[in-house]
């Protein structure tokens, strides 16, 4: 279960040691088009691969040849309903022949935008700038005994502020030079780490570090569980989010990637001759 | 006789991890957390093929519906009430080309054409008065204008240019486009080609559909160019294959060159490159090139496996094994010009033997009537249409190859199983007609018997000398296959098993082929030629 996983976070390990220092993969727009590419040509490949393609044309073919019956009876209006029944009855059958080949990529495809998601999902934070380190303990009575240590690059900008209710603490900090730290949360005798990104470039970002259920840290996290039984729930630096600017308009990246996985998707099936 | 098919490949699955992956979904939608990623474009592609479809369809069938109403009412005016006083709301008219009405009395009478024989009985049976010359395009022109051939200018397949005294096909001409731009060594065409009908009168689907009356009409003969009328329409005999020809089918063949074809057809030959034959189909002219007689071509290979008695064919992108003395399925061919310039067709593969020559024949390339290059229906959706309800089928006129078989480069058999292969996709198009159309007419005409009696008329005749011709081959068992008055295939105890001995016989010998009609439904090619009649009495 965890194979694919493991070989998602080799790639991506990888991909942040090799790849992020070519300077055209370095840009965020260029990245998310590269990335949107080769998952376009990979996801019709697997289609292919995969697939019945001779029943998935034969699908088609029978969708388009009732929508062409509506066109061309439209005055015998039993003959249209018919058809437009018969189009629901294709419809059902093309989306079943297409779930089996999406049964096997939604898997990868969502880890791989899982991780994706740390370098395009989030920006480093930059030095002058304060930010919030948000803490939440497993129950009110702890918060008196979280104080945080900061690495001699960091300082406080404000002085603590304490939510009961929510069980949290919040600082505000700043960080004066451009680096990836360890900022450091005491509580209840413990130290638990969390690592702060300051750059200008591409990094890989782990917006929080938790101590939850394995697939919840996987949707959320990139940094190690905390302890189950210690105070701590959950350390979070409040990273501002990255919006990808294309000029005519600015997204999030997994909507630029939505739109143009698809439309490479498109062009390579075409170019491979390849159903969907 | 065996109707054969290329085998569908099967691909070996990676579906086996499908079962792996179901869990593993399950698993993490049993935890479920929320999440901004959306599931790939794999799930992008599948909702919007089909949400598009869907959304596509609703709109029409809410135009359609919407605008019913008020159609129906300019309707009523049109036409005028078309149907007020009308006894029958359908009429549907079968139209058997070449058949012969003697033959036809002479079977009823036998008890062996019990459909047609009950519709004598219900209704009225007369023989038709045909028309002068008795030729199919000169009668098919006479029945659908109402007019002698003095009106409707069709005489004959072929007229001949007043100037010139060559031959050229009386229902249409086709001219290239008038204006060519020249770019160095291309000379680009501007302009569609010019079709022109050169049959007069006008077909009475067309009065019919003034009146308001919808009418579907399948392959009426000299149909082509299909002119527009309130309707649809598919072109039937003269109809052109991709070359422009009345059908020019290829044998390709690793022998030496031999005698040309009488008629229409080409020997291709076959090179041998180590375990791999290569050749081609040839095509329609260059529309590109500055002279003419440089024609396109597609070129395919061939994998013999002695072995297993089949060969191993690729041509474009397509590959498929072919068993000896099997059809393939209708294989797409394109025919790239450059600059973008294409023709598309399609044809089918013959694997006539492998050792100790190959030959291979190849039927000829049919307009695709997926992706017309020439209008051959109206509306010209109509043949896309039906090609995508039905697959591929064959659009040109002639389509069952008689020709080939006078070349003696198919036999009886394979030149049969064409015949029937056309007909069955012929009635799966009559069944979907006459489904289409509630009220109003249906037509379509079935050329299978006028194919078989003008081959196969031989048989008929005790001296016939082309029926000395026939290969002394034992027939297949299944060719005596029968139908039962049940309609349920038996195998006769007696008659004779070669061709030859069937023209031996005397005057009474009589080779019999019946095309029982029924409801449409997807039936093996096979299993349609085990339900034909083919009978020796």
């Amino acid at each position: 279960m965890k194979l694919p996983m493991i070989a998602s976070v080799i790639a991506m390990r990888w991909f942040s040691v090799v790849a992020l220092r070519l300077p055209l993969i370095n840009s965020p727009v260029m990245l998310v088009i590269a990335v949107s590419l080769v998952v376009g040509l990979l996801m019709v490949l697997v289609f292919r691969a995969v697939s019945d393609q001779k029943a998935i044309r034969a699908a088609k073919d029978q969708l388009k040849a009732h929508l062409l019956a509506v066109r061309l009876f439209q005055d015998q209006l039993t003959v249209v309903m018919q058809s437009y029944g018969r189009i629901l009855r294709g419809t059902a059958r093309y989306i079943r022949l297409a779930f089996k080949p999406l049964l096997l990529v939604i898997l990868p495809i969502t880890l791989l935008i899982v991780q994706l998601d740390r370098y395009l999902g989030w920006m480093p934070l930059q030095h002058a700038q304060p930010f919030l380190v948000r803490v939440r303990a497993v129950s009110p009575d702890a918060l008196n005994e979280v104080s945080l240590e900061l690495p001699k690059e960091m300082a406080l900008s404000a002085p603590a502020v304490h939510l009961p209710a929510d069980s949290e603490v919040v600082w505000r900090v700043v960080a004066e030079i451009n680096g990836t730290y360890n900022i450091n949360v005491a509580a209840a005798g413990e130290t638990f780490s969390k690592q702060v990104v300051v750059s200008q470039d591409l990094a890989r970002i782990s917006p929080t570090r938790r101590r939850d259920r394995f697939w919840e840290r996987l949707f959320t996290s990139g940094e190690p569980a905390l302890p189950t039984n210690g105070p701590i729930q959950s350390i979070e630096v409040a990273y501002p989010p990255r919006n990808i600017d294309l000029v005519i308009f600015e997204s999030n990246w997994i909507i630029v990637f939505f739109v143009l996985s698809i439309l490479a998707g498109f062009v390579f099936k075409s170019i491979l001759g390849i159903e969907i | 006789m065996k109707w054969p098919i290329a085998p569908a490949v099967r691909k070996p699955g990676l579906l086996n991890l499908v079962p792996v992956l179901v869990v593993a979904i399950g698993l993490v939608l049993l935890f479920p957390v929320r999440s901004e990623a959306y599931a790939g474009p794999g799930a992008g592609f599948a909702v919007l093929s089909s949400f598009w479809t869907l959304f596509v369809a609703f709109l029409y069938s809410v135009y359609a519906f919407l605008t019913w109403p008020f159609r129906h009412v300019l309707r009523l005016l049109r036409r005028r009430k078309a149907y007020g006083k009308a006894q029958v709301t359908r009429a549907v008219i079968l139209g058997f080309d070449g058949m012969d009405p003697e033959l036809a009395d002479r079977f009823m009478q036998e008890g062996k054409l019990s459909h047609l024989a009950k519709l004598r009985d219900q209704g009225t049976f007369l023989p038709l008065r045909t028309t002068c010359p008795a030729i199919s395009p000169v009668a098919w022109s006479t029945f659908q204008t109402g007019v002698n051939p003095g009106k409707h200018n069709i005489y004959d397949f072929l007229a001949r240019d007043l100037s010139s005294y060559l031959p050229f096909l009386s229902s249409a001409q086709i001219r290239g486009p008038k204006r060519r731009l020249r770019i160095g060594e291309y000379s680009v065409p501007l302009g569609k080609p010019e079709i022109k009908g050169l049959r007069r009168g006008t077909p009475f689907w067309h009065w019919l559909g003034k009146a308001g009356i919808f009418c579907s009409v399948i392959r009426v003969p000299v149909t082509f160019p299909p002119e527009k009328f309130p309707g649809v329409l598919l072109s039937g005999m003269c109809v052109p294959d991709l070359k422009g020809s009345q059908g020019t089918f290829c044998f390709c063949t690793t022998r030496g060159a031999g005698d040309k074809f009488r008629e229409g057809g080409v020997r291709i030959p076959i090179e041998r490159h180590g375990s791999v034959f290569r050749s081609y189909i040839p095509g329609p002219e260059d529309p590109l090139a500055t002279n003419s007689g440089s024609g396109l071509r597609v070129d395919f290979e061939l994998r013999a496996d002695l072995r297993h008695n089949q060969a191993r064919i690729e041509v474009d992108s397509q590959k498929f094994t072919l068993k000896i003395r099997e059809y393939s399925e209708w294989i797409p061919v394109k025919f790239k010009a450059g600059l973008g310039f294409t023709a598309r067709g399609i044809c089918r593969f013959y694997v006539k033997q492998l050792s100790p020559e190959v030959e291979v024949y190849v039927t000829p390339v049919n307009i695709d009537p997926g992706r017309p290059d020439l209008p051959i229906s109206h509306p010209v959706t109509y043949s896309i249409y039906l090609a995508k309800l039905f697959g591929p089928y064959a659009t040109l006129g002639l389509a069952e190859d008689t020709w080939a078989l006078n070349e003696e480069v198919l036999d009886d058999q394979a030149f049969l199983a064409q015949c029937y292969a056309n007909h069955e996709d012929r009635e799966r198009m009559l069944f979907d007609a006459l489904d289409k159309t509630p009220q109003g007419l249906c037509v379509c005409v079935f050329d299978t018997t006028d194919r078989v009696q003008h081959m196969f008329w031989r048989y008929l005749e005790d001296d016939h000398p082309a029926a000395r011709k026939v290969p002394p081959r034992p027939a297949a068992k299944c060719d005596r296959r029968s139908l039962s008055p049940h309609g349920r295939p038996y195998w006769p105890s007696h008659g004779p098993d070669r061709p030859q001995d069937l023209a031996a016989r005397s005057l009474r010998s009589r080779l019999q082929v019946v095309y029982p009609l029924r409801q449409p439904e997807r039936v093996a090619a096979s299993e349609w030629v085990s339900r034909v009649e083919f009978r020796q009495e």
